[in-house]
């Protein structure tokens, strides 16, 4: 099995690369993701939330949603493990 | 109704959550009627949002109030309105009949089931509901977590054959994580509205290509597409009963939806038709799927286990659907992923009553069963017909729906599979029915409890009569098939 | 393709760490081995995105200078500052890894509660 596991992983190697080569090269400033939408919150999250650290801004407000969901994948981390390791009380 | 009502979708299921572990220290049955009454206000709201849908067009809300391309966005139509009912209806459905089968496989941890049975289905709202790449990623995760814990928590084995799942279902999530990315780069956005626009002018870019094969990899992952789906059969049949009733059917369902999404919403299948041949590559899969998936149905004496592999033969026939790229065809595809749904929840539920009653559930104790538990098999005759696909059920439209579009499409080997495997489903019910209607009850196995004097021993009204409704909408999405596909799904077709 | 190899260097570095993970997710029949490999693959992605953050020699950490006095956004140049969204987004992504490594590491302690053994070979010989 384990050449089947190389071929694979070499496989996946190589579409990753070959995907990158069309991309904007590293460290672009005018690259689309650091111009489409990236300026806007760094623009204007210090007069939309009062913050100046744009992640925390971007973080809590913008994206909140996502933040939602990121302590929901906590929570339900934490039940997961207790519905999987909790053993039966004895007698 | 307030266009603000769509979020309590989400916002119910993940109360009602962090809710249940505290109501249920204090009286642990209560968690079970606080999932029910949570379910339930979902099931109503989804209805009315899928009638406000329906009634006037699309809904989009903004969450915390930042327009879309830089806050996040709930989008509604009427397609994932729809699969909201579903999940929300069958989540319903399998919380009622869960009660019993929880109490006597995991009575001491029945507060933290329901806990992840909620946030499973917050998972699975959230995916539908999000009109975000990214937010679509969190809530998979969601999902996927507790569908591992819900998963590993079962039989013998199961913890083993969650840990393959786990392996494979991060690869899954990697990757569709790894192709959002590179969305990123090339567009700089993260909605879907919005990358669709902005995608036309790169069409020809290596970045889109790669984006595209690793998010429908990692999909395929998810759904348990043919060669992908190895870690499927081992995690549902091992999982407890009442989660292999709610996973089985929904996320697979969810995954396919995703993929839909992304195809004909983020992507546009008519432009990446002319890069390479992604609709005859899509069809080859479902092919290759339903084949496989039968034969190892055929094989298979378990019967969760062959469930399984009918579920993977499944998502061949809506993965092919949706090669086919013909209107007649999408519309089979929807509508089937609407009915498989409901018919293999039903088929699930079936399992685990068997199981519930005779802890066995090997084809051969399938024998005498029409005798000793009539309203089960009823409902599992319903269920079995419409996966072979007979009228009136819900299967046959759809089947009928793929049949046409395949012969518009002139895909002859697609057609030939789906007729096939039919043909082997009624194979394979049948020999189930043979076997109910004209054996003995075998007496080896410790099932005769409070047997009366009719030879009647029913499973509880509790998981007998949510069956019983998944069997009853079985028949009335099939008398009713055209009502979903003239108001529903009409509207998410995207070619003429 | 060395004027590609100066500017995708930095991409292909993370590619090869996360096909380091991905093997190891595949070949290795430790579970724990595996759960190490899912780790470092979820790690390079990380890195992955926020190296895109990137925009060349001035940019800093987009943390608004000189914020609490008037500060209007025509005057702010936005070169200065990095891309902040790719650092969100993997700060969701970070705590998902972990979550991911949690439960995956509960059902490790699972399996060797079961069998005693942490090795798949192992496993496979005492079902």
């Amino acid at each position: 099995m384990k050449p089947l596991y190389l071929i694979t992983t070499v496989i996946v190697g190589a579409l990753l690369i070959y995907g990158t080569l069309d991309m904007p090269r590293w460290g672009d400033p005018h690259s689309p993701a650091s111009t489409h939408v990236s300026p806007y919150y760094l623009q204007h999250s210090l007069v939309h939330t009062a913050t100046p650290n744009v992640v925390t801004a971007v973080l809590a407000d913008y994206r909140g949603f996502d933040t939602l969901g990121e302590t929901t994948v906590i929570f339900t981390a934490g039940m997961a493990c207790i519905l999987l390791l909790r053993r039966r009380r004895k007698g | 109704m307030p266009a603000e009502n769509a979020v309590l979708i989400i916002v119910i299921p993940l109360i009602s959550a962090f809710l249940v572990p505290l109501i249920g220290r204090w009286k642990r049955h209560f968690s079970y009627f606080c999932t029910i009454g949570a379910l339930a206000t979902v099931s109503l709201i989804s209805t009315s949002t899928l009638l406000k849908t329906i009634k006037e067009g699309n809904i989009g809300y903004h969450m915390g109030g930042w327009a879309p391309p830089f806050g996040i966005e709930l989008a509604i139509d009427p397609l994932n309105a729809m699969m909201l009912v579903l999940v929300s209806v069958i989540s319903l459905l399998v919380a009622v009949y869960s009660y019993r089968s929880v109490d006597q496989e995991l009575s001491d941890r029945m507060v933290y089931f329901y806990t992840l049975y909620l946030l499973q289905v917050t998972g699975f709202a959230g995916i539908l509901i999000t009109g975000d790449l990214f937010n679509l990623y969190v809530f998979l995760e969601i999902a996927s977590l507790s569908g591992y814990a819900l998963i590993a928590v079962g039989e013998n084995g199961a913890p083993l054959a969650c840990f393959r799942y786990i392996i494979m279902g991060t690869i899954g999530a990697s990757f569709y994580l790894l192709g959002v990315g590179y969305i990123y780069m090339v567009t700089g956005s993260l909605n879907m509205a919005d990358v669709h626009q902005l995608l036309p002018a790169l069409y020809d870019s290596k970045v889109i290509a790669a984006a595209l094969a690793f998010i429908l990899t990692g999909l395929g992952i998810k759904m348990a597409l043919f060669p992908l789906h190895i870690w499927l059969p081992d995690a549902y049949t091992k999982a407890p009963s009442a989660s292999s009733a709610l996973i089985a059917p929904l996320m697979t369902k969810i995954s396919l939806y995703v993929m839909i999404r992304v195809l004909f919403y983020v992507f546009d299948i008519s432009i990446l038709e002319n890069l390479f041949p992604i609709s005859r590559m899509m069809v080859w899969a479902g092919f290759a799927a339903i084949c496989g998936g039968a034969i190892m149905a055929m094989a298979q004496t378990d019967f969760k286990r062959m469930l399984c592999y009918i579920l993977v033969a499944e998502v061949g026939y809506i993965v092919g659907g949706l090669g086919l790229a013909n209107a007649v065809a999408f519309k089979g595809a929807i509508l089937h992923m609407v009915n498989d749904a409901m018919m293999t929840a039903g088929l699930f539920t079936v399992a685990g009553i068997i199981m519930y009653k005779i802890r066995h559930r090997d084809l051969s104790d399938f024998k005498g069963l029409f005798q000793t538990m009539p309203l089960t098999m009823c409902a599992f005759v319903a269920c079995a017909l419409s996966i072979i696909g007979i009228p009136p059920t819900c299967g046959f439209f759809s089947k009928w729906y793929l049949i046409q579009g395949g012969i518009l499409a002139m895909q002859w080997p697609f057609v030939g599979a789906l007729i096939a495997s039919s043909l082997i489903n009624v194979f394979l019910f049948f020999r189930i029915m043979e076997m109910g209607y004209s054996f003995r009850p075998s007496h080896k196995r410790p099932m005769a409890i409070n047997t009366t004097e009719t030879g009647i021993n029913e499973a509880p009204m509790s998981m007998v009569i949510p069956t019983l409704g998944i069997a009853a909408s079985v028949i009335l999405m099939g008398l009713y098939n055209q009502v979903i596909v003239n108001r529903i799904i009409a509207f998410a077709v995207p070619m003429g | 393709m060395i004027a590609s190899l100066f500017h995708y260097y930095n991409y292909w570095m993370f590619i090869g760490l996360m096909m380091i993970g991905f093997y190891a997710m595949m070949a290795k029949r430790n579970l724990i081995k595996k759960i190490i490999g899912m780790n470092i693959f979820q790690s390079a992605i990380i890195l992955f995105f926020i190296s895109t953050s990137v925009k060349g020699k001035g940019a800093s950490v987009p943390i608004l200078r000189d914020a609490h006095e008037t500060h209007e956004a025509a005057t702010l140049n936005i070169m200065q500052y990095t891309n902040p969204l790719p650092h969100v987004l993997m700060l969701t992504a970070i705590v998902v890894m972990v979550a991911t490594l949690g439960v995956a590491l509960a059902v490790a302690i699972l399996i060797h509660r079961r069998y005693g053994t942490l090795d798949e070979n192992e496993i496979s010989l005492r079902r």
